[in-house]
């Protein structure tokens, strides 16, 4: 390991236990490169549902506070996460609508890559492009291509242990780590 | 000095868009120059066949070239049929098909006007989206979006009467500024 190694977390968008999604998270730290670190956030199954009066005094539940230290300190974040109702799942809508409202806010020009797994064609498609949109309004540096849709998704892991072992899916994953790792070196070698 | 080139999603004279982007020289922080990139309107219909028989459009290559040459893009654009207008559409579809496509790694910034409460809202989310896959760099924020822009551009002058909107344009070029000496440059 060298020391310029990244420390990118992965924050996933399920609880399910047995969630593709979850499945394919785990797997990222043996297909990282090199170059890059990758570790499981924070949970953000605990916090509670977003309510202003629950921060006026300015102090805000630990948990969230630990995600938003757990990315602030990070050097990028991919999120992996299913699609609900064609959208962003409402826990991890929550996280991101509580750290947003951090005054420092912790996804402000951070490097961030997108990651999904759905059952249906599109592989969650359209939840990518919403977290896209709220990632803009928080200023997030969000990474570009390859972009991972894992669809039809209960074919491409085991069905009794979840572990993902479609080949092609763990080659475009592998490629998309070292692009973004490309990508995290050259937005902060910039900054 | 900071080259960017505006490129406008209206091929209509007497646009709001239009007149927004003429007004951009004037209201960029120092260091930045603006210019008009070179024209849209004379691009063929995108067809595949063309590009494969006699070619890129010369002014294709031109708009290529342009892009290429800038630090940064500023799309100023009307929303058609809540979408990107077809010439700008087609302008970027053809493009796109040139070898080392030039919008990669590009600073993008986007503005456009509309009579709508709105002020184009969907097509700056469509074009963001054209850009994810060009690979552009597209700035976040602020964004401009100028609602029921008759009352606040006079289409006789053209110019921008609305003293807030202006001052929205100025911020907005200033932070693409920074955006631009932060990420931007060839990879």
């Amino acid at each position: 390991m060298s020391d310029n190694q990244l420390n990118v977390i992965v924050i996933c968008g399920s609880l399910r236990k047995g969630s593709y999604n979850a499945s394919l998270a785990r797997t990222l730290p043996a297909l990282a490169p090199p170059g890059m670190a990758v570790k499981a956030a924070p949970g953000w199954d605990t916090m509670p549902v977003y309510n202003h009066d629950l921060h006026a005094d300015g102090k805000f539940p630990a948990e969230v506070m630990a995600w938003g230290e757990a990315i602030r300190g990070a050097d990028g974040v991919i999120i992996v996460s299913p699609e609900y109702n064609w959208s962003i799942p409402g826990g991890l809508k929550n996280a991101i609508d509580w750290v947003s409202r951090f005054k420092e806010v912790p996804f402000k020009e951070k490097p961030v890559a997108l990651q999904s797994c759905a059952g249906g064609a599109l592989g969650g498609a359209r939840m990518q492009y919403h977290l896209r949109q709220c990632l803009t309004s928080i200023d997030a540096l969000i990474f570009g291509k390859p972009e991972i849709f894992v669809s039809f998704s209960a074919k491409k892991f085991d069905e009794k242990t979840v572990e993902l072992t479609d080949q092609p899916t763990i080659d475009i994953v592998k490629q998309q780590l070292l692009s973004f790792e490309k990508f995290i070196r050259r937005m902060n070698g910039r900054k | 000095m900071t080259n960017v080139i505006a490129i406008c999603g209206s091929l209509r004279k007497g646009s709001y868009n239009r007149i927004v982007m003429n007004a951009l020289p004037r209201l960029a922080p120092e260091g930045m120059q603006i210019k008009e990139s070179p024209p849209i309107s004379e691009f063929p219909l995108y067809n595949a066949d063309i590009q494969n028989s006699t070619g890129f459009p010369a002014p294709v290559q031109a708009l290529a070239e342009a892009i290429r040459a800038a630090d940064g893009v500023i799309f100023n654009s009307p929303e058609y049929n809540f979408g990107i207008p077809a010439p700008l559409k087609n302008a970027i579809d053809w493009v796109s098909r040139v070898p080392n496509q030039p919008f990669v790694g590009k600073p993008i910034a986007l503005q456009s006007a509309s009579p709508g409460p709105l002020g184009g809202g969907r097509v700056q989310y469509d074009l963001r989206r054209a850009m994810v896959f060009l690979d552009a760099l597209t700035l976040n924020k602020p964004e401009i979006f100028i609602g029921n822009c008759a009352q606040r551009i006079d289409e006789k002058t053209g110019k921008i009467t609305d003293e807030q909107t202006i001052g929205f344009i100025k911020q907005q070029l200033a932070a693409f500024a920074k955006f631009i000496a932060s990420y931007g440059g060839k990879n």
